[in-house]
């Protein structure tokens, strides 16, 4: 018997039931570790998985739940040591009449961003319990109980990188419909099934009734044989247990097969009793094929977007012709891109498109930062904008959630060697109608090259439905009659070949006048002519205007609510701010009114004041009297940061003021700011970072959880005169007294700050660091005092 | 144990002072920014909790739970001094919480400082709830307040093991890092005491709460309520 026999036909499947529950009622007592059973009690374990496959299971699960190296190491064993005798202890018991299964759970610590667990190490730590379950001869690979869609990839990636064996993946969900982590089952059944899962589904968490809307709901976005493997039933407030019988189980869950559900067990509380009613239950009962079409989306981690409509992506993170994204990602400012990310999805963008290359820039460390940064903060989903694979595959690697990648182009090299790395990650993929001879100029040419992307995209497995066609937009000005052939390229192409569609639109206008009406109206026609997928600045509010009145004039808006929300009340289009309140610039930045800052700091430069006069006669002079009021106990830390939050709006102005001019930023006065190792408090650490930029400091900030040799590395790159570094527990000071002795054996020049609740001046001292600052405001004048002797 | 707890919003002057901010002084902007943080992490917050009753047995290092895991420490044991049963409870916020506070950060600190505070005060309200639940299912018993990992000389390196005893990970989503630092951040492990008799008035005031020389709310004024 075979996994992929048993998945041939359309009768139900069986799997087993609790372990944990089981272990207990043998003799286990709280506070002893499960996951040892096989070499403490084997015979308990024998027992129970051999009553399994007695009451019908057909997969087996060994019991190797946590048996993987972070767990173990606080049990004193080894992967090495415990999961072959797991699978030893279930192999006897299923002999030939059941498949055993190398069981995963959660690792238990979270991933980046809730946790601090970097994915690659969990991917590692996953390696390992895979690579020693397939040596000792399991059937197949059951990752479950995952409520981290990212912790489930890690796992999913890693077995599919270390053997062929097929992989069943089961996520937990709660009632509302989502994991602990958020996410919903969309999410889950897109970026799963793209990953190579044989099988997926929902355990744990509720009893059948519970999980049956989520099982359907999961059905709608895979083509995938489904698992159902529930608790028996919810938990009784009063005790350990659980509340439905056995037989209620079985008669609940039985008719899962009609949703199509094809693997059925049971989790938490079930006994071989619930299995032995099961399996009576779903006797002479068919698995429903699932063969409703599967939605074209994309998804985050969490969030599925179906591209069911026009969807924007937002253009904006992309050096081409940006002054201040250049100079943002040559001092590998990532801050800068999550800005520009929230305000695009702000704005109303569906998707955010993400483009870092740009030289003298690592396109493969800064493409993987920013995707790391950005995802942390919106549920968007992304489209990885490059060509190199190696940026494309570390991107996707990363990326928790369905991504796009655009792009390939119909030329034989970028098919060959993007397509496998999009199919591997599941990514959807735009495919551009060029080739090494260049954009053809008639539509039947590039509907050609579009045919030969799809058919390529396809013999890598690509379903259509993830194939995104962009016809490309030519300037109007240069070359006029492109314009019309571009829409009729894209009409061909959806009409014939029935894929997604994507266009740059702003192209259009360069080099005319009045450029925003030329662009709305090419986007407009463009939807008409069947565009899903505009890349646009949603900035623009024209540009997102003509999508809300498209989706309102073809009666996707229904009752025109979505165009209400967003301009109910106008009676003309918005007008641009007007420009500047009545207040100066130091009145601006004592009150902290942030919004009223730009349009201070402009009248001055239009008055002719020079960008530094500005820093050093207004701004920095009002800063230090909020900061004497605050020290005198007049003002508060909330106002502190409010205005430091008001004279960053006004550096933001005169940054663009001085790139403009093309005079190099100031780049003297280097901090490094770090949370420790270990640490993930890191507000006060940011509080600090705004305050220091105010004072005209470059600020590296290299997070939470720095190890010591990253500060060292930092500091030696830049030169840095200051480090400052924060921990707030008692527990991770001894991180920072590490951190600062490696910067001294490595006998780099820079004065050292620490921070943090727990720090005291004392404390600070005895560690070796120079200076303590037992707030933000003391850090300001630390870096001032060090920066006046350099 | 658990059951279903629902938050309200927190309460404004306790932000103000979590953000160092004494509640007479706030300036109306101050204040309304509280109020609205409030309101904005009650909407994303998903409380959940779960708590098991353990018996005491007091050794001379420390307090064991039903003769398996020792809580090492004498501030402890002095603490649960004529307590024969603890309830040991975790308690979080959950994931939405801190992605919320996490993207404020790149937008107005000022927010975010206000959001970070709003989540501290929730998750004591949460905690409040929690004890308040307890206490009606052992109705006449007394506790005094509840102590957590760090305070005193209970050693932080306890929250894990805690954790596991609860099944934390499995049934509320919550781990903690190798510093053994709880992840979703806004969350608490707590052990309440049970007793057949009040607590000594000592037990309940701030005076021997070993937080007392860094407790941000004391330094402004305010009170925890124990």
């Amino acid at each position: 018997m075979e996994f992929n026999t048993l998945l041939a036909s359309n009768t139900p499947v069986l799997l087993d039931g609790g372990m944990g529950t089981m272990l207990q009622a043998k003799g286990l007592v709280a506070g002893q570790h499960p996951e040892l059973a096989a070499l403490e009690h084997p015979d308990w374990l024998e027992d129970i998985h051999r009553a399994y496959v007695d009451a019908g299971s057909q997969i087996i699960s060994a019991n190797t739940f946590g048996a993987n190296r972070l767990k173990l190491a606080n049990m004193g064993k080894t992967v090495a040591e415990v999961v072959p005798a797991s699978i030893a202890v279930a192999r006897k018991a299923a002999g030939d009449r059941a498949l055993v299964a190398l069981d995963i759970g959660p690792v238990g610590q979270l991933l980046e961003p809730t946790g601090i667990l970097p994915f690659e190490q969990a991917v590692d730590i996953f390696k390992e319990t895979v690579i020693c379950g397939v040596e000792a001869g399991v059937d197949l690979i059951f990752i479950e109980t995952m409520a981290d869609l990212q912790e489930a990839r890690a796992a999913l990636i890693a077995a599919r990188e270390v053997c062929d064996l097929p992989v069943m993946v089961s996520m937990t969900f709660e009632e509302r419909g989502r994991t602990f982590l958020g996410c919903p089952p969309a999410a889950a059944a897109l970026t799963l099934e793209g990953l190579g899962a044989a099988a997926i589904g929902v355990n744990c968490s509720l009893g059948p009734k519970q999980l049956l809307p989520i099982i359907e709901e999961l059905s709608r976005w895979t083509s995938l044989p489904l698992i159902l493997k529930p608790n028996a039933g919810l938990p009784d407030p009063a005790g350990g247990g659980y509340d439905i019988t056995p037989a209620q189980f079985a008669e609940t869950l039985a008719p899962a097969t009609q949703l199509g559900v094809k693997l059925l067990g049971g989790c938490c509380g079930t006994t071989p009793e619930y299995i032995a009613l099961l399996s009576k239950a779903v006797q002479g009962r068919t698995v429903r094929a699932n063969t409703t079409p599967i939605p074209a989306a994309v998804c985050s981690g969490t969030r599925a977007v179906p591209i069911d409509r026009v969807r924007v992506i937002g253009e904006r993170i992309n050096p081409t012709g940006k002054k201040l994204m250049k100079e943002a990602l040559l001092r590998q400012d990532v801050d800068f891109m999550v800005r520009q990310a929230l305000e695009q999805t702000e704005a109303g963008a569906d998707i955010l498109d993400i483009n870092v290359g740009l030289p003298g820039v690592d396109e493969v460390d800064m493409m993987c930062r920013t995707v790391k940064a950005v995802q942390a903060v919106t549920d968007a989903p992304l489209q990885i904008d490059s060509t190199d694979p190696a940026v494309v595959e570390q991107a996707l690697r990363l990326y928790c959630g369905k991504a796009i990648v655009n792009s390939v182009n119909g030329d034989e090299e970028s098919l060959s060697s993007l397509l496998p790395i999009v199919k591997k990650y599941g990514a959807a993929v735009v495919g551009l109608t060029l080739d090494k001879s260049g954009i053809p100029q008639t539509a039947q040419a590039r509907l050609d090259i579009a045919r030969r992307i799809v058919a390529a995209a396809e013999s890598h497995g690509i379903p259509r439905r993830d194939i995104i066609i962009d016809c490309l937009t030519l300037t109007a000005s240069a070359q006029q009659e492109c314009a019309a052939e571009t829409l009729k390229a894209l009409h061909l192409v959806k009409q014939e070949l029935g894929v997604k569609t994507a266009l740059g639109v702003s192209n259009i206008s360069f080099g005319l006048p009045l450029r925003p009406q030329v662009n709305q109206n090419f986007l407009t026609m463009a939807m008409v002519y069947g565009l899903d997928l505009p890349i646009i600045n949603p900035n623009a509010a024209a540009m997102m205007a003509a999508v809300r009145s498209y989706h309102l004039l073809m009666n996707v808006d229904t009752d025109a609510r979505e165009y209400i929300a967003a301009y109910g009340g106008q009676t003309a289009p918005a007008a641009p701010t007007p420009e500047g309140g009545s207040r100066s610039l130091d009145e601006v930045v004592r009150l902290g009114l942030k919004g009223e800052a730009a349009p201070a700091v402009r009248l001055l430069l239009e008055q002719g004041a020079a960008p530094m006069d500005i820093v050093n006669n207004t701004l920095i002079p009002a800063l230090d009297a909020v900061g004497a009021d605050f020290e005198a106990g007049r003002q508060f830390l909330p106002q502190l940061i409010q205005s430091a939050g008001a004279a960053q709006a006004a550096f933001e102005v005169l940054r663009a003021h001085l790139s403009a001019a093309g005079q190099a930023p100031d780049r003297s006065n280097i901090v490094v700011v770090a949370t420790v190792k270990g640490d993930i408090h890191d507000i006060g650490k940011n509080i600090l970072k705004v305050l220091l930029e105010n004072y005209g400091c470059t600020v590296i900030d290299l997070g939470k959880d720095v190890a010591p040799e990253a500060v060292v590395s930092a500091v030696r790159r830049h030169n840095a005169a200051l480090v400052g570094l924060s921990a707030l527990m008692t527990t991770t000071l001894p991180a920072m007294a590490d951190t600062i002795k490696l910067l001294r054996t490595e006998s780099l020049p820079c004065k050292i700050m620490v921070g943090g609740a727990v720090l005291t001046a004392d404390y600070a001292a005895a560690i070796g660091a120079d200076f303590y600052a037992k707030d933000a405001k003391a850090g300001v004048d630390v870096a001032r005092k060090v920066f006046a002797q350099n | 144990m658990t059951a279903e707890i629902t938050l309200s919003a927190p309460d404004t002057d306790e932000i103000l002072r979590y953000m160092g901010m004494p509640p007479e002084k706030a300036d109306d902007a101050t204040r309304s920014l509280a109020v609205q943080c409030g309101q904005q992490l009650l909407s994303v917050a998903a409380p959940r909790w779960c708590g098991q009753i353990f018996e005491l047995s007091f050794e001379a290092g420390g307090v064991r739970l039903d003769g398996g895991l020792l809580l090492g420490g004498l501030e402890l044991k002095a603490h649960l001094d004529g307590c024969t049963r603890a309830m040991v409870f975790c308690a979080t916020l959950g994931a939405d919480a801190d992605a919320l506070i996490r993207r404020a950060q790149y937008t107005d600190m000022t927010q975010a400082l206000a959001l970070d505070c709003a989540a501290g005060a929730l998750v004591e309200q949460l905690c409040d709830r929690i004890e308040g639940y307890i206490h009606t299912q052992y109705p006449g018993l007394h506790s005094p307040y509840r102590y957590s990992p760090g305070y005193g000389d209970l050693p932080l390196g306890v929250q894990c093991a805690l954790l596991d005893l609860l099944d934390a990970h499995r049934l509320i989503g919550l781990s903690a890092t190798d510093s053994c630092i709880l992840t979703p951040r806004k969350s608490v492990t707590a052990i309440l005491g049970l007793s057949d008799s009040p607590a000594p008035a000592h037990r309940r005031s701030c005076v021997l709460c070993p937080n007392t020389g860094n407790c941000q709310l004391r330094k402004s004024g305010g009170h925890c309520g124990i």
